[in-house]
């Protein structure tokens, strides 16, 4: 392990924890605007978090060691995912790290483990949300397996520092290509992140969630965490998004100047991207539970086109 | 007047069919008819009144209202354009009608309850608000039982824990929902039982909260009451005051100024707004696209503030008194509010469209929710429900009150029976009750807008269109106070429409069900 990689593995997990929560608040801050209110202040996740760090943890007496550990595996597993996708900079990868198909599968452990939790503490809700989730990523799965083929193809690799690193070195504007694929990117991060069309992030309504359902149990600094690991989530899928579509910016030399410039133009394009997610939010209402295989259906159509393309192109 | 009298009472012979009985009918203050039976007359009558599609929409108990009954119950009987009080004394038991009128069924499980009568052949023997902890042989609302705090049960067995129906087979399993929901909501039981996310069964658990209201107003004098007639439903509190004010008024055989019914009216109209701007935007808080929901909570607020400017109160309290209104509102004030209504109008129309191009929208609100047409008559579902599933049913138009007979409100029916059709009736009447209230303001009379109103004695049933729907009210006053005060509102009826209503449903889709039909749990449980 050379020192740039060591260097990587703190400064970026350093970084994705640190402005995670601003993103949330970000799309927030957009959404009340849409509705013409003013909207929490963009830093509120952040005291969120820290009021949540310093309350009590409250366990029901029905519930049992999956419910103490499900945040730190969510958490864990997302940070290490985190690692998988680069922010700012991307060093040459080491072992295993930056493989897709891990990437895909540590988000998967997170939200299993999640699933458990949720029935683990016996409420209904927490088992609705659970069956709910598991129905959906069993259908998102192929769809995500799909997309991130595509981008195999694509990038001629598996490994997500190889793809930053093509696509930071070719530099220029998206090709036709890309937009494509960014747009199923978009529709996963979507689905991924629980987020309308296809669960309302900020509903009361417990008949109706979905991720909501699942942590509806937790309190204290479990909750926290699982808040956390959700923004480090949308992180990760956006810097996914990001530098594959507009990599500007993004250096693979290690310099103080360079990292600067490209951390301050990550988190404009972020907060951009953060916007969109919201205008995106605020211009539809949440589909039917039943119709949500068709939003799934238009990311894995042009994925399938892309292949298709790249093999006989 | 004769002629529209006579004409009244045809109608009433013509329903009842059986000329040994018209006889015995007797006119009451507001125009209702009376009809005293026994019990041999009594189940022949209301089959035939059902076979003439007659709705029950009320049953109320009460005491010592014949000579020599120690109970009486009075069926309450509704077509177009006729009121008919079937009055039946008993001395314990009566036959129950739920069978051939199940708008019944809550109501007879409600009179024993209340009075411990009973009711032979009733299909549901369960009790309905007073829940387990209650003692046996409690009946609150007897007149000799004081109005003090039960001794409740401190444990409850298993075997005596309220029995839901159950619906079993493979993969069948319930749902537990409230009373304490997740968001800020009033207490309500729902039990699903479901397959996956299909519903196959609802059962609504009401009455958690239960105030003794009926009880409260009894023995107090009228001006008192309408401080708890107003409490009955925090947003049709002056729809529910003005049912109650109206009764008194009948009784008294007094006439209340012209300017008094155009202000009350203009009041009703602004609650009518308010509580349908409401739903409109929780419909669509429900399908998460608040971008839609903001444009009419926005306006919501602005009628509230308006309400605020005009009675000093938001929810218009303080201003229906016996005998008109409490205060005039200012000129300057009047001029403000038919700006308002003017500008409202249009901001309306511009959110409205917004709303309804929008396909995801739309694409939730229909066909979600069907309230079939079949049971709107046998459960008395009234109000923009009815409307939208193809009920052209208004108690404005059908048994005008007040100064409505001069302003005859359209109709507007849909029916698709769907949350799409409801959306749409409400969004009808909101234009419908501007345009009402420009209308009145520009011919608005002058002159008192109060007169004395000194309480006589007697009984009368008064009828008022809320927001929600028929809102009943039935007084009786004796020695100059009040005997018994029944307020039946329209959720009452009305919630049993969404155990239809969601039926094949799934469970996500509940809570957008469930406001759509706008369903008061205070209304309900007085």
């Amino acid at each position: 392990m050379n020192l740039a990689f060591g260097l990587y593995l703190v400064l970026n997990t350093a970084a994705v924890l640190l402005i995670a929560p601003l993103f949330v608040s970000i799309i927030k801050k957009v959404k009340a605007w849409a509705q013409g209110r003013s909207g929490p202040s963009v830093f509120q996740t952040y005291l969120t978090l820290a009021k949540l760090l310093k309350k009590e943890t409250v366990y029901s007496s029905h519930s049992s060691w999956v419910m103490r550990l499900t945040p730190y595996v969510s958490i864990a597993a997302v940070l290490v995912a985190a690692l998988f996708v680069p922010l700012v900079f991307v060093p040459e990868p080491v072992g295993g790290i930056g493989n897709i198909i891990l990437l895909l599968y540590l988000l998967a452990l997170a939200r299993f483990f999640m699933a458990l939790a949720g029935l683990d503490a016996g409420s209904s809700f927490g088992g609705m949300g659970s069956s709910r989730e598991m129905s959906i990523s069993a259908i998102i799965e192929p769809t995500t397996i799909i997309v991130f083929a595509a981008l195999v193809f694509v990038f001629k690799s598996l490994n997500v520092f190889d793809m930053f690193a093509a696509s930071a070195a070719a530099g220029a504007p998206a090709t036709p290509t890309l937009i494509l694929l960014g747009i199923s990117l978009f529709i996963i991060l979507v689905v991924e992140t629980s987020r309308i069309p296809v669960d309302n992030p900020e509903t009361h309504l417990e008949l109706t969630m979905i991720h909501e359902g699942m942590i509806l149990e937790q309190s204290g600094k479990n909750l926290a965490l699982m808040e956390l690991s959700a923004a480090v989530k949308l992180t990760l899928l956006m810097a996914l998004l990001i530098n594959l579509i507009v990599p500007f910016g993004l250096t693979t030399t290690l310099a103080i100047g360079t990292i600067a410039v490209a951390t301050v133009l990550f988190v404009l394009k972020a907060t951009v991207l953060a916007g969109i997610i919201g205008l995106f939010e605020s211009s539809m209402a949440k589909m039917r539970f039943f119709r949500l295989p068709s939003l799934f259906a238009m990311a894995f159509f042009f994925s399938t086109l892309i292949i298709i393309i790249e093999v006989f192109a | 007047m004769v002629a529209e009298e006579s004409m009244g009472k045809r109608t009433v012979r013509e329903l009842l069919g059986l000329g040994a009985l018209s006889g015995q009918v007797k006119e009451g203050c507001n125009g209702e008819w009376y009809l005293l039976v026994n019990e041999t007359e009594f189940l022949p009558l209301v089959t035939s009144l059902a076979a003439r599609e007659c709705a029950l929409i009320g049953l109320i108990c009460t005491e010592r209202f014949s000579p020599g009954a120690p109970f009486s119950l009075l069926y309450i009987f509704e077509k177009k354009g006729v009121l008919l009080v079937v009055v039946l004394d008993t001395a314990q038991s009566a036959p129950s009608i739920a069978r051939l009128l199940p708008s019944a069924c809550w109501s007879e499980r409600d009179c024993r309850d209340g009075f411990g009568i009973t009711f032979q052949g009733s299909f549901d023997e369960r009790r309905l608000l007073l829940h387990e902890t209650y003692p046996d042989d409690y009946h609150p609302l007897k007149k000799d039982v004081r109005n003090v705090p039960p001794i409740m049960k401190s444990s409850v067995e298993p075997s005596e824990e309220y029995p839901f129906r159950n619906v079993q087979g493979d993969g069948v399993y319930q749902i537990p929902v409230g009373p304490v929901h997740a968001g800020i909501i009033e207490p309500g039981h729902f039990r699903f039982s479901v397959i996956g996310e299909k519903i196959f069964n609802l059962e609504v658990r009401m009455f958690y909260k239960h105030r003794g209201i009926e009880k409260l107003a009894e023995g107090k004098p009228a001006d008192e009451v309408v401080r708890i007639a107003e409490a009955v439903s925090g947003d049709e509190s002056v729809a529910n005051t003005v049912a109650f004010c109206n009764a008194v008024e009948k009784i008294a055989g007094m006439h209340v100024p012209d300017r008094a019914w155009a202000l009350r009216t203009i009041l009703m109209e602004l609650e009518r707004i308010g509580s349908h701007l409401g739903d409109q935007a929780g419909m669509l808080v429900d399908v998460a696209f608040p971008l839609g929901a903001s444009q009419f909570a926005v306006i919501r607020e602005e009628v509230f503030r308006m309400n605020d400017l005009l009675a000093g109160s938001r929810f218009l309290r303080g201003m229906v008194v016996p005998g008109g209104i409490s205060r005039d509102i200012r000129t300057e004030d009047l001029v403000a509010l038919g700006q308002f209504v003017r500008q409202v109008r249009k901001r309306y129309r511009t959110g409205l469209k917004i709303v309804l191009s929008t396909a995801s929208v739309i694409d939730r609100f229909s066909p979600t929710g069907v309230v079939r047409r079949s049971i709107l008559r046998p459960l008395n579902i009234t109000g923009p429900t009815a409307r939208a599933s193809g009920a052209n049913g208004d108690v404005r138009v059908d048994h005008p009150y007040g100064i409505y007979a001069r302003h005859l409100p359209t109709v507007r029916v849909l029916h698709d029976g769907d949350v799409l059709s409801r959306f749409t009736v409400r969004a009808s009447e909101i234009l419908d009750s501007l345009d009402l209230i420009e209308r009145l303001l520009n011919a608005l009379p002058d002159g008192p807008v109060r007169v004395a109103c000194d309480a006589k004695d007697g009984y009368a049933l008064s009828l008022v269109e809320s927001a929600r729907g028929q809102s009943l009210c039935w007084l009786w006053i004796r020695n100059g106070v009040v005997e018994r005060y029944k307020v039946r509102t329209a959720s009452y009826c009305n919630w049993l429409a969404i155990e239809h209503a969601v039926q094949g449903e799934i469970v996500p889709d509940f809570p957008l069900i469930n406001k759509s039909l706008n369903l008061s749990y205070a209304g309900t449980d007085l």
